[in-house]
């Protein structure tokens, strides 16, 4: 069975949040389009469940609209909203069975006995549940449970899903698994979707956009591509990618990094007094001595399957370099970097702008 | 210092650490369950004794019992029905038939009575012995008390988990300023207490409107359960004089009615004190996770939360049950014959010319326990752990 669903846009306008005298969320314009799958991605603290409880309905915005769709629903009740969440805790009703806890949402709406256990059916097929209908929440893994409150999620088709963090409680080899399914089953429902995480591995694989989020404001609003390849600022740039990426305290003077003596060229010309250097590991390479820009020796060496994570230390600056499997080098042997100039990003140190 | 010096042996175990030394974690040494375990013992006995005593001496009869502690039926005193036969086969009605009768007059006079403002009906008197009609009088004020108390304070306590109530100091000064206008007004000014109530009330709404707002001291949840469980610190001896008058006031002496709402107030603080902590204990996403859902804040309550309490909800009530049954000071002010309870019964049997009959009272005892040990037994397949798991985590 097979149902269109709405897409419809949710809109965030001059949102802010304040508990008492913190505030929570700066003025947040964050325009989800219609079917997206959408990530707010930031540390804890940084205001993304707060965000998200805001357009659920369970949190009131201090000030400022959220729209669905074309309707304001700044100050509409949960239940008429439209929208179906999965939590973090899952939020399963213990009493009630599998069958009857992805039934509630069509209980409460009085859905005929007959519908109801078609639509429910449907489902539990769709998350692979179909045969634990009659087991009560304590009587299944993590995994099921995950799974049931993604069918309570989905049962009733809403026009828009809210997820807080749903995979954060899973081991790493279920975590990976759900992921590939959440994501085919949002590209099958084609509901806009909006989903919390940490994770930036989660934020990267599922995300069409990723809104990244720090200290309540928006920090980057973009396609995992382009934040990857094309950070905003010194935060992204940090926040995004693992092992992160490499910072290098210095000057900026015309097209050159300047950093303890070394000079690096940089795709980019200005003069900034305190700027940072950022080059990710996989763009770094160990050469010898003299080839590198810049003179260093290794610190650690540590194999992680597919590569060798190296860490050398130039200075005071540690830099780590992604280097082949079979890399061999021993602590302490000097050895020269090689950056990938146009793979540079400099940024200013005082505010974290990147500097172009 | 040698290093052995530091090691413990297994082999060298002496005496004291056999007895003491517990085989692990979690366990107890053998010295340790002797001393336990013959505590307990003790302590069973020490407390079973007093009910073993009740119901031996409900079969003794008078001259046993004056004649001096005999411990043993059978060995010590051959058992008689004397305190039973007093109790139960001398007066007339003393049957299941009049205990039916009875239940229909509780139906029969609260009809009346609900009708009383519009029609006269001659409410019935009853025709049961007074064993019987204490035993129907407390039944029916316990289980309504019970029920009335259960209702509204779980649904208080909830409200108090869930809502934040912030109260202005100044408004409640106003209520009871306006409150206090109203009833001088009524007992002196001559007004109607009708007209009195209704505009001290008019009053507030439209002075708390006006400068509710202007207020800086308010209160909140925390001290509103406080109030509330303050209510149980004066001892009911204190408050019984004016709650008699009241009810005298208003012809509620002598009647259940006035026993099952004074035992429900009374229990009030404990119902919603202890209700509170198991409302504020179930996880909120559950209650969240339902309002999204669509349930409205009536249909998550009885829905999610009440399932959810009921081990606490189970164990309330049997304590509210309990308590309710074995009242005794408010009952001897509130009831003179008609609505008199089972704890009243047990106590006249102090009052007697003959001394105190006590293979009656015995008697009359055995038949309260009854109930209470089918209650606990009943409710206690309730009070199991376990109810949340798998509502939350992984």
């Amino acid at each position: 069975m097979t149902l269109i669903n709405p897409k419809v846009p949710v809109t965030f306008d001059k949102i802010q949040k304040s508990f008492g005298a913190v505030r929570v969320l700066e003025e947040l314009n964050l325009a989800v389009e219609p079917g997206e799958f959408l990530v707010l991605l930031g540390a804890s603290g940084s205001g993304k469940t707060t965000a998200l409880r805001i357009l659920s309905g369970l949190e009131t915005a201090t000030s400022g609209s959220v729209m669905i769709g074309d309707r304001e629903v700044t100050h509409v009740l949960p239940k008429y909203r439209d929208i179906s969440m999965v939590f973090q805790s899952y939020a399963l009703y213990p009493h009630k069975t599998v069958a009857e806890n992805i039934g509630y949402p069509l209980k409460v709406r009085g859905v005929a006995k007959a519908d109801a256990e078609v639509q429910i059916k449907d489902a539990a097929a769709q998350v692979q549940l179909g045969d634990l209908l009659h087991r009560y929440p304590r009587e299944l893994s993590g995994g099921q449970r995950q799974r049931v409150a993604l069918a309570r999620a989905i049962v009733r088709r809403p026009s828009v899903f809210l997820m807080d963090e749903p995979l954060s409680n899973l081991d790493a080899k279920l975590r990976g698994h759900m992921r590939a399914e959440l994501k085919h089953m949002q590209n099958t429902l084609g509901t806009t979707t909006i989903y919390v995480t940490h994770d930036q591995i989660e934020a990267m694989t599922l995300a069409r956009r990723v809104a990244i989020l720090e200290k309540g404001i928006l920090q980057q609003l973009a396609t995992p591509a382009e934040i990857y390849n094309n950070p905003a600022n010194l935060f992204v740039a940090q926040f995004i990618g693992s092992p992160p990426m490499n910072v290098v305290h210095g000057q900026l003077d015309g097209a050159v990094f300047h950093s303890n003596g070394a000079k690096v060229d940089v795709p980019v010309s200005g003069k900034v007094a305190k700027a940072i250097l950022g080059v990710r590991p996989e763009d770094c390479t160990v050469v010898s001595p003299a080839k590198g820009n810049v003179a260093a020796e290794i610190y650690t060496v540590e194999l992680i399957g597919d590569h060798t994570l190296v860490t050398v230390k130039s200075g005071s600056d540690m830099v780590t370099v992604k280097a082949p499997k079979d890399f061999n080098g021993k602590t302490g042997e000097k050895i020269g970097v090689l950056l990938t100039k146009d793979r540079l990003f400099v940024f200013d140190a005082a505010t974290g702008e990147r500097v172009r | 210092m040698s290093v052995t010096g530091l090691k413990f042996e297994e082999s060298r175990r002496g005496l004291m650490e056999r007895l003491f030394e517990a085989p692990a974690i979690g366990k107890m040494s053998p010295a340790a369950k002797f001393v336990v375990y013959g505590f307990l013992l003790f302590w069973t006995i020490f407390v079973l004794f007093p009910i073993y005593w009740v119901v031996i001496t409900a079969f003794k009869s008078a001259q046993v019992v004056n004649e001096g502690p005999y411990y043993i039926p059978f060995v010590d005193f051959s058992p008689t029905l004397d305190g039973w036969r007093a109790q139960f086969a001398t007066d007339p009605f003393c049957d299941l038939a009049a205990v039916g009768r009875q239940l229909g007059l509780y139906v029969y006079n609260s009809v009346a009575f609900i009708l009383s403002p519009f029609v006269a009906i001659a409410p019935m008197e009853p025709q049961i012995c007074k064993v019987f009609l204490a035993y129907t009088n407390s039944f029916v004020i316990s289980i309504g008390s019970t029920t009335l108390c259960m209702i509204i304070g779980s649904m208080a306590a909830y409200a108090l988990a869930r809502i934040q109530y912030k109260p202005k100091f100044g408004n409640i000064f106003m209520f009871v300023l306006l409150a206090l206008g109203a009833i001088v007004a009524t007992n002196y000014a001559g007004l109607h207490w009708a007209a009195s109530g209704a505009i001290g009330l008019a009053l507030f709404f439209l002075l708390a409107r006006a400068f509710g707002k202007h207020f800086d001291a308010q209160l909140g949840n925390g001290d509103i359960l406080f109030w509330i469980i303050s209510q149980r610190i004066l001892p009911p001896i204190v408050v019984i004089f004016p709650i008699y008058m009241m009810f005298q006031a208003v012809g509620l002496i002598d009647t259940h009615l006035a026993l099952i709402l004074v035992y429900a107030v009374a229990n009030l603080p404990i119902v919603v004190w202890l209700m509170h902590d198991f409302f504020a204990s179930l996880p909120i996403e559950l209650e969240e996770s339902a309002q999204l859902d669509g349930a409205t804040r009536f249909g998550i309550f009885w829905d999610i939360v009440l399932p959810l309490t009921r081990p606490g909800l189970a164990a309330i009530t049997l304590l509210t049950l309990i308590l309710n049954w074995n009242e005794y000071i408010l009952a001897v002010f509130l009831s003179l014959s008609k609505a008199q309870t089972m704890p009243i019964m047990v106590a006249a049997k102090n009052a007697g010319e003959r001394g105190i009959l006590w293979w009656e009272m015995c008697a009359i005892i055995v038949v309260m326990i009854i109930p209470v040990i089918i209650m606990a037994i009943f409710l206690q397949r309730f009070i199991a752990k376990g109810v949340l798991l798998g509502a939350v985590k992984g």
